[in-house]
């Protein structure tokens, strides 16, 4: 039971052109929407009802979000798509602009109907550029049908999108970071409050949703509620996309139902590879805390369960280490991922970033200190919780999870100077 | 009783002899006079005596005009005038160390922040004019030029106190 | 409507939506910060101010948390202190720690903040992040390693004046303020950042490593540049101002400053001061003492007056002379007989001037400006000549208000103008006549006598139309008159023009002076015509034009360089050198006054005198000297109250300068002045004038005798420079290319200048910086002949 939602006309040829969209009964809920005029209200009390959560990383409930945006207010108002996928371990969005673009047309421009936003963004990025022509296209296409523009198939509603490359900043994918960059300005995130739904996108209310949010909400308008729910489990509604990289046989984009145990994505995923033994598993992109092997396996894969052991679903960006991987270079990466991403607008993501890619650095190439571990995780548990916007926690939560988990390998780089694993060096 | 003792102590010159006895032990013990100037006590290496300003090997001075000394000194005893220098760094035009007023507590020593002024372990100087315990900064550069060696080592044998 | 809230158990109301920190700022807690201010926006980025509020699982930013009913906020709890400290220990790693170095050393925010939070040994071991120092001109110097990254520089460029010159580039620890293209920061506040900036990244150049903050003393004072008077505390160290810097006073200046009153005092330390009274003997200038050199005017003045009568002494001092000085010094001319008394040295214009306001007041107050929602300002460089008044205009324009600008010299501004129309100057009343015609007809009411005839041939234009609309739709509108129109040669029509299109608008008259106390001369009676609190029966001189054309047999001049300061340089040298007798009380051992004066008494600039300036909004602000006066050099009311007795004049018994200031206090009361003028009927108005015309401008940074003597305002883009600015579209019409010289010809003089390419200049007109050598040739009211060579 996999690729209903999202990834469900992957096998067809030509998925992402209008035609096979239309005869896979793509636009018919945008239609029946428009000629229905659903009431809003309707339409998010079946996103409440499916349990659909925002598929981004943070998980915060779909439906509860749109409620809380001011949708009679007068003015403009804006539906953005956050397809600036910049987590290292996530590719899943890519994959749903290359072969399903129509529905995140129709997805946004459903959420644009029921939130009263008649223009949308779709900030995609930078270095995504098939994924940008094909977005292009798709817009284009459906604009010619006549499903997007100004008074859609006669219905009164106005809605149109936009596609915004972006220029290739992690920071972009913060949702107020991605709003300055949308409005020409380098791409700090706000502080907030005052949050989106009220003061967002050049001051006007904005939504911001990801990619496979969007994407997932007309097949759930289309079954309704309950059938998305069932797919998954209570509270974990509907299916997710998994990009399963690292060292397994086969990796990729799975779209599973949620809550799988993790030993059957594995399964799917080819197994770890040949000849070596599943050593860590990061289950939700660079900035979720790892999980050694014993905890991972028992763990289904949906945002309860994660949560419990200690880490997160994020985005669904299961990174898969095996026994050849070195903790603390794959440490070192991910700081130094960290420390060239950091916006540098506040004082602890700025400074701490960098301290923690340097003394993980050194640990690495055999200059640590025995005071190095105490160190790292003092400077980690300074930086969480004090920045603007998530990238401090972001940085801080692997190097806490790392040097938690696998100590005796840090231990062993500081007293011996050299790698516990071998192979890596 | 006790006034039967004391008869016999005073008619015996008892206390006269335990006084002559103390006299005689340091007439046999090491002595401990020091025949200054032939000869001279140990001096820490903390010792604060004449104030020198230091240089840097390459000859630089080091001061660099933070005044922060003069703003500590309790006496009041320095004075200091300062430039902006051809090569864009603040110097002194001026670095007077009135010894009159100095109270020799060492705060602008500890004030330094780059070991320039420094209290040397010269204590025997002397002034025969006016003017002549007034030290300007061509003598207090030139007592460090005379004592780098010395100056050198004591801080080194003190820097892992600091 | 206020909440309650409780800081750190103490129980307050705040204002509901204002920041924790104001409330906490108001009840004397002091949360650290160094983003935070209260004149920029929140940026909430150093981190520094987080507190532990109750129910929230992380600690917040004060600065960016609003107040709510019931709020308990812990300013000193533990997870307060410990989020404070670690960013205290973060914004420490990369900085320098150069503070023995540092000229912010001992004033510093991050050294203050990091004696109570810091800790006392690193734990960082790693490279120092080092940044390659910017060139922003001369006024600030950078040390970029320094910075802490809080963008108060930044938001201060975008919020306040409005210029963005200095930004973050680069993200992460390689983020770094600066120009990006290296470049001076030309804005007329940039040296705000100085003091906004709370470490040494951004300090003061020409300061730079003069003294140590702890070795100065502060004195208060006042500038004496513009009309504005802003409030400064004088810096002074060994006996010498070495800075200056703003004092807050929200109706005034709030918290900033004009570039030219934070380094243009640098002029009262310059070399060539005059220490020593002089007298010229037989040609020869000779070092005297006080004694002979009064003894010396007072038989000077007396022999002209026993010859040749009172009547042939005049006295002119500069409008940025203190109260007291001109109250005496008139008092001295008047006591001797003599009306010729004046402070207008660049007017040229004096036909109305019996109609003339009290003083020429800004008909409201400074703060008011923000809040108009019209404004015509006609004749007024006003970023460069008025600074502050010019910042009150943006935060209204930036409100919505329209604001406008007509005359000869275009500017640009960081906010949205409504219209901005610039003319020949000799077109200026025509222009200004237009929009009262358009009112007139908007309004549909009859015009003044005389109107109709002399503004037949005038053209209503879109911008006429627009600019009367926008006048007559704000319900608080107010029209100024600036320093050029002041100085224009028909400065009565444009009052007269003002002053109906005021009245049919219902707006407030303004007028924007020269000089730091135009409004207090004429308070104190230096004008001609007038007496002290604008009293009549006093002898009646005439004005300066006059008084230099009639070339009187003796002249008191008073902080006057004649070839600088006057409009009329030529006369005003002429009737000089002619003269018999020229007494000159002055800072300066200036050329000029060498050639034209007989003795030279040296006087103490603001910074060494006790004195008031009234400025344009009628506040008479008094202030001590901050120094002693250099050398032998006295301060002016002391050598005038001397002079008055030994030459046994009466009314010279003061023993302070308040003495002297409250006397003219108390004879001026409560007497406001007001700025409407009767109407007069105007000449013609000319639309299309024939050939070219100079465009006289005074430099904003060659105002007066210490400006002009300040060496870093001198190396900015707002000096004086020595050449004929023309338009591109100028240029092409006498095809000429920059820097190519041209020849200007009028009256039979010839002077060469090179060309440079100006925008600000109107087609038709070449813009020759007053004090120029040559300039005194060009006559700006009539015309003139200009070819390439």
């Amino acid at each position: 039971m996999s690729n209903e939602v999202c990834f469900r006309l992957n096998d067809k040829d030509q998925s992402w052109s209008l035609k096979t969209y239309v005869a896979n009964g793509g636009y018919e809920v945008w239609k029946k929407i428009l000629r229905d005029k659903t009431a809003a209200d309707d339409i998010i009390s079946q996103i409440k009802a499916s349990a659909l959560r925002g598929r981004g990383g943070a998980g915060f409930p779909t439906g509860l979000k749109w409620s809380f945006m001011p949708r009679t207010a007068p003015g403009q108002k804006y539906i953005v798509c956050n397809s600036d996928e910049g987590e290292p371990g996530t590719c899943k969005d890519r994959d749903i602009m290359r072969f399903n673009p129509h529905q995140l047309v129709e997805g946004m421009a459903i959420a644009g109907y029921t939130l009263g936003a008649t223009v949308g963004y779709n900030y995609i990025r930078g270095e995504f550029w098939e994924p940008y022509e094909r977005m292009e296209a798709a817009i284009e296409d459906a604009r010619k049908a006549g499903l997007l523009g100004k008074n859609v198939l006669g219905s009164g509603v106005d809605f149109d999108m936009h596609n915004h490359l972006g220029g290739g900043a992690y920071i972009c994918g913060e949702e107020t970071a991605l709003l300055e960059s949308i409005e020409g300005k380098k791409g700090q995130p706000r502080f907030k409050p005052p949050f989106p739904a009220s003061y967002g996108l050049f001051g006007r209310p904005t939504t911001i949703n990801n990619t496979e949010t969007l994407a997932s909400i007309p097949e759930i308008l289309r079954h309704g509620g309950k059938w998305f729910l069932e797919l998954g489990k209570p509270n974990n509604g509907g299916t997710k996309l998994f990009s399963v990289s690292g060292h397994v046989n086969k990796p990729g984009n799975y779209e599973v139902a949620m809550g799988m145990p993790f030993a059957e994505l594995l399964q799917m995923a080819g197994g770890v590879r040949t000849g070596h033994k599943l050593k860590a598993v990061i289950p939700g992109g660079s900035s979720t805390p790892v999980l050694p092997a014993n905890i991972i396996m028992d763990c289904t894969m949906d945002y309860d369960s994660l949560a419990k052991a200690g880490s997160m679903l994020g985005a669904g960006s299961v990174i898969i280490m095996d026994d050849s991987t070195c903790m603390v270079r794959a440490l070192a990466r991910l700081s130094h991922f960290y420390y060239e991403e950091s916006c540098g607008q506040c004082t602890p993501c700025r400074e701490g970033t960098g301290w923690l890619a340097r003394v993980v650095h050194r640990v690495e190439h055999g200059q640590g200190r025995p005071e190095d571990l105490q160190l790292l995780e003092d400077v980690a548990k300074k930086i969480e919780g004090r920045t603007i916007c998530g990238l401090g926690d972001a940085a801080a939560m692997p190097v806490a999870s790392f040097v938690k988990h696998f100590r005796d390998e840090f231990q062993y780089h500081i007293e011996h100077k050299k790698c516990l694993v071998g192979g890596a060096h | 009783m006790r006034k039967v003792v004391n008869y016999f102590r005073s008619l015996l010159l008892w206390e006269l002899f335990c006084g002559l006895a103390l006299t005689g032990k340091y007439l046999f013990a090491r002595k401990i006079t020091v025949q200054y100037p032939d000869e001279k006590t140990p001096m820490s290496n903390r010792f604060r005596g004449l104030h020198a300003l230091r240089r840097y090997p390459n000859g630089e001075e080091r001061c660099i005009a933070c005044k922060l000394c003069e703003a500590v000194c309790p006496a009041l005893a320095i004075t200091i005038e300062s430039e902006q220098r051809a090569d864009g760094t603040r110097r002194t035009t001026r670095y007077d160390i009135d010894l009159t007023k100095c109270i020799f507590c060492g705060f602008c020593e500890e004030s330094c922040p780059v070991d320039s002024i420094v209290e040397t372990r010269v204590f025997e100087y002397h002034g025969e004019q006016r003017g002549d315990l007034y030290m300007t900064k061509d003598k207090l550069l030139a007592v460090g030029d005379k004592f780098e060696k010395q100056i050198a080592e004591d801080r080194a044998r003190d820097a892992r106190y600091r | 409507m206020l909440v309650t809230i409780e800081i750190d158990g103490k129980k307050v109301q705040a204002r509901s939506g204002a920041m924790v920190i104001e409330a906490a700022d108001e009840l004397g807690i002091r949360i650290p910060r160094f983003c935070y201010h209260k004149k920029l926006s929140i940026a909430a980025n150093c981190r520094m101010c987080l507190v532990e509020v109750e129910k929230a699982a992380k600690p917040l930013p004060a600065c960016a948390t609003p107040v709510t009913e019931g709020m308990r906020i812990f300013t000193k709890s533990r997870k307060a202190l410990d989020a404070q400290k670690a960013v205290m220990e973060f914004l420490l790693i990369n900085h320098p720690l150069d503070c023995p170095i540092c000229d912010q050393g001992g004033e510093c925010e991050l050294q203050d903040v990091a004696m109570g939070y810091g800790r006392d040994v690193s734990r960082f071991a790693e490279k120092k992040r080092v940044v390659k120092d910017k060139n922003l001109g001369p006024l600030i110097s950078t040390d970029m390693t320094r910075c802490i990254h809080c963008t108060r520089c930044v938001r201060f460029g975008e919020e306040i004046a409005g210029l963005r010159e200095l930004g973050a580039t680069g993200r992460g620890e390689h983020m770094e303020i600066g120009t990006y293209i290296e470049k001076a920061v030309q804005h007329e506040l940039s040296g705000n950042v100085i003091d906004l900036c709370p470490v040494g990244a951004l300090t003061n150049k020409p300061f730079r490593f003069s003294a140590r903050a702890w070795e100065m003393r502060q004195f208060p004072t006042i500038a004496a540049h513009d009309c504005v008077g802003s409030n400064l505390n004088a810096h002074i160290g060994k006996n010498k101002v070495l800075r200056m810097v703003p004092r807050d006073n929200e109706l005034v200046n709030e918290t900033w400053i004009s570039d030219r009153d934070r380094f243009g005092f640098e002029g009262v330390n310059s070399d060539d001061r005059l220490r020593v009274p002089m007298i010229k003997q037989n040609g020869q200038w000779k070092e005297t003492d006080w004694t002979s050199a009064l003894d010396f005017v007072a038989t000077g003045l007396g022999k002209i007056a026993s010859t040749s009568g009172v009547s042939e002494i005049g006295a002119l001092c500069s409008p940025s002379s203190t109260v007291e000085e001109m109250y005496l010094l008139q008092r001295f001319i008047r006591g001797l007989g003599s009306g010729h008394v004046d402070h207008r040295l660049r007017q040229t214009d004096f036909s109305d001037q019996d109609a003339a306001p009290l003083y020429p007041s800004l008909g409201q107050s400074i703060e008011h400006l923000e809040t108009v929602d019209a404004a015509l300002v006609i004749g007024a460089d006003i970023r460069r000549q008025q600074p502050l008044l010019a910042h009150r205009l943006r935060m209204a324009a930036l409100d919505g208000a329209n604001v406008m600008f007509l005359g000869s010299v275009g500017s640009t501004y960081q906010f949205p103008v409504a219209a901005n129309v610039v003319v020949d100057p000799r077109c200026l009343t025509n222009e200004l006549a237009g929009v009262a015609k358009a009112l007139l007809k908007q309004a549909s009411v009859n015009p003044p006598a005389g109107f109709a005839e002399s503004a037949k041939a005038v053209q209503v234009s879109a911008d006429h139309e627009a600019i009367a609309k926008a006048l007559k739709g704000a319900r608080n509108a107010t029209v100024l008159l600036g320093t050029d129109a002041i100085h224009h040669p028909d400065l009565s029509t444009l009052r007269s023009l003002a002053s109906l299109i005021a009245q049919l608008t219902d707006a407030k008259l303004g007028y924007m002076t020269e000089g730091a106390n135009a409004a207090g001369a004429w308070l104190a009676g230096m004008v001609p015509h007038r007496g002290p609190s604008g009293s009549k029966g006093a002898p009646a001189g005439s004005p300066i034009s006059e008084m230099l054309r009639q070339a009187l047999k003796a002249y008191v001049l008073l902080g006057v360089e004649p070839d600088k300061d006057c409009g009329d340089v030529r006369a005003a040298m002429k009737a000089m050198r002619d003269a018999n007798f020229v007494v000159a009380l002055t800072a300066y051992q200036s050329p000029s006054l060498e050639q034209v004066a007989h003795v030279m008494l040296p006087v103490a600039p603001f910074t060494e005198t006790s004195g008031t300036f009234v400025n344009a909004e009628g506040r008479w602000q008094s202030f001590a000297g901050a120094v002693a006066p250099q050398g032998d050099a006295r301060p002016a009311w002391k050598v005038l109250r001397v002079l008055g007795n030994v030459m046994h004049i009466d009314g010279f018994e003061f023993m302070s300068s308040e003495e002297v200031r409250d006397e003219l206090r108390t004879r001026v009361g409560n007497a406001h002045p007001d700025n409407k003028t009767r109407w007069h009927p105007p000449r013609p108005f000319v639309s299309v004038p024939q050939g070219f015309t100079r465009v006289t401008l005074v430099a904003p940074h060659s105002v007066d005798a210490i400006v002009r003597r300040s060496d870093a305002l001198q190396q900015t883009t707002d000096a004086p420079t020595f050449a004929a600015l023309v338009s591109d579209e100028t240029a092409r019409e006498l095809s000429v290319r920059e820097g190519q010289m041209v020849a200007m010809a009028q009256g039979g003089n010839e002077i060469t200048m090179p060309v440079r390419l100006d925008a600000r200049v109107p087609r038709g007109c070449v813009l020759v910086y007053a004090g120029q050598p040559g300039a005194e040739h060009l006559d700006p009211s009539a015309t003139l002949t200009v070819r390439g060579i």
